[in-house]
């Protein structure tokens, strides 16, 4: 099972070549009561130790899958479950250092069934979590 | 005397199924409230919705039988904003529909509940819920499900929402759509926390929807022949047995008055510290029955264990 917390303290890691990273994954939780097709997450913005990391420059993986902004905008039929998590891919180069990083995440939920004044909800959530390898 | 049915749907358990509880823990927790029904939101407690594995259809059915519950409504949605650019089709609302009409019986359930996208802020469904249902009035009545909108805050009762599906029963004459009532229209005192996602933007926007619609419970006159299902939304009650919320003590005699005979399934939406929901609604079902059996005692009725 998953940390209460959307934000997941495993699979916070720098990705890329030891030495030459590229940049940093983070997992979250799916947070919202329904499964949500892909097409319904309107991005997923990040903010780490104060860095801002727009939803439209990461990818996101769902299962086996990565996702750009664009494509998940389309993807109609793909869905986010309940119980589970996506990874949001993020470009930075030389990766995070080493250490605790204060992280903050929004995820843009469209729910049709909102009055369309409140579409898209931001869904939140910021705690602490460690970077352990380069 | 007509008697309620008790029941539980698992969104009152969301938050703390996928985290601190199983499928199965849910199944244990609903039946220990005395509940004969369970119900379930197909996109989430299906963990391949909208195709469910074998395995785990063998579950979902020796659960049922274990802890003796039986399928009673299976939430579902029509995403009709379905992109950012582009609304849903009639056919493809139908299509919609048709795939969870089929899941709902194949799952043993007897009523679906679609939650289609709005236009407004009153709630107006997209239009194509009337083509898009009606499409599927056959199927429905092929597979026994009964189709149910929930009349849910702030629509109220008297609304041209609920009259415009009222006005869709009398034109087609089908008993397989009617009316789901979320009791949260009958909510009369302030939210303090929405368990259902609050968030500031909602907060500032939707102060009256927060507030409480206070729909009379006497409206249910209007409607009560239309609907076979409840949805007993609540956010908390406390260790007094005193709900903060939903004015029970008129809703229940109301609907005793009105013989109604359908489920309360239980719908908590409160706060969403881990395990809390348990106890939630444990509270309730002793509150309701509590009302039911005081009911039925001054009219010299049948007490109900």
């Amino acid at each position: 099972m998953l940390e209460r917390s959307h934000i997941q303290s495993t699979g916070f890691h720098n990705i890329g070549p030891v030495g030459a990273r590229t940049g940093f994954e983070l997992r979250i939780r799916q947070p919202n009561y329904r499964s949500s097709r892909l097409s319904l997450i309107e991005g997923v913005d990040l903010v780490i130790d104060g860095v801002e990391y727009p939803a439209e420059q990461s990818r996101i993986r769902v299962g086996d899958r990565d996702y750009s902004h664009a494509e998940m905008a389309g993807e109609t039929v793909a869905r986010l479950y309940v119980g589970r998590f996506f990874t949001v891919i993020v470009p930075r180069p030389g990766g995070l250092a080493p250490g605790i990083h204060h992280v903050a995440s929004s995820i843009r939920f469209r729910h049709p069934y909102f009055p369309p004044e409140f579409q898209p909800v931001f869904v939140r959530d910021a705690r602490h979590a460690t970077i352990i390898i380069p | 005397m007509s008697a309620f049915k008790y029941g539980v749907s698992l969104y009152s358990y969301t938050e703390d199924l996928g985290t601190v509880m199983t499928l199965e823990d849910a199944f244990d927790h609903v039946a220990g409230t005395g509940s004969t029904g369970i119900e379930i939101l197909g996109e989430t407690s299906i963990p391949t919705y909208p195709e469910p594995t074998t395995q785990w259809l063998d579950t979902w059915f020796a659960l049922l039988d274990r802890y003796h519950l039986e399928p009673t409504n299976m939430a579902a949605w029509v995403d009709t904003r379905i992109t950012i650019g582009r609304n849903m089709t009639v056919d493809e609302g139908t299509a919609q529909i048709a795939l969870d009409l089929r899941l709902a019986h194949r799952l043993g359930f007897k009523f679906l509940r679609p939650k289609f996208g709005v236009i407004d802020g009153e709630l107006t469904p997209d239009p194509i819920w009337e083509p898009a249902v009606e499409r599927n009035l056959d199927l429905a009545h092929q597979l026994g499900i009964v189709i149910l909108p929930e009349i849910h805050a702030p629509t109220p009762i008297r609304h041209p929402v609920t009259d415009a599906y009222i006005a869709f029963i009398e034109r087609t004459g089908t008993k397989n759509f009617g009316l789901m009532i979320d009791t949260g229209i009958f909510q009369d005192r302030p939210l303090n926390k929405w368990g259902g996602g609050e968030t500031d933007e909602i907060r500032k926007g939707a102060l009256s929807f927060l507030n409480g619609i206070k729909v009379p419970v006497e409206h249910l006159v209007d409607v009560i022949k239309y609907v076979p299902f409840i949805q007993a939304k609540f956010h908390q009650i406390d260790e007094n047995l005193h709900d903060h919320h939903i004015p029970w003590d008129r809703i229940v005699p109301m609907l005793k008055k009105l013989g109604y005979a359908g489920y309360l399934s239980s719908e908590y939406e409160g706060a969403r510290d881990p395990w809390l929901s348990i106890e939630q609604v444990r509270r309730q079902h002793a509150l309701i029955r509590k009302l039911e059996t005081e009911y039925d005692a001054a009219h010299g009725g049948t007490v109900h264990a």
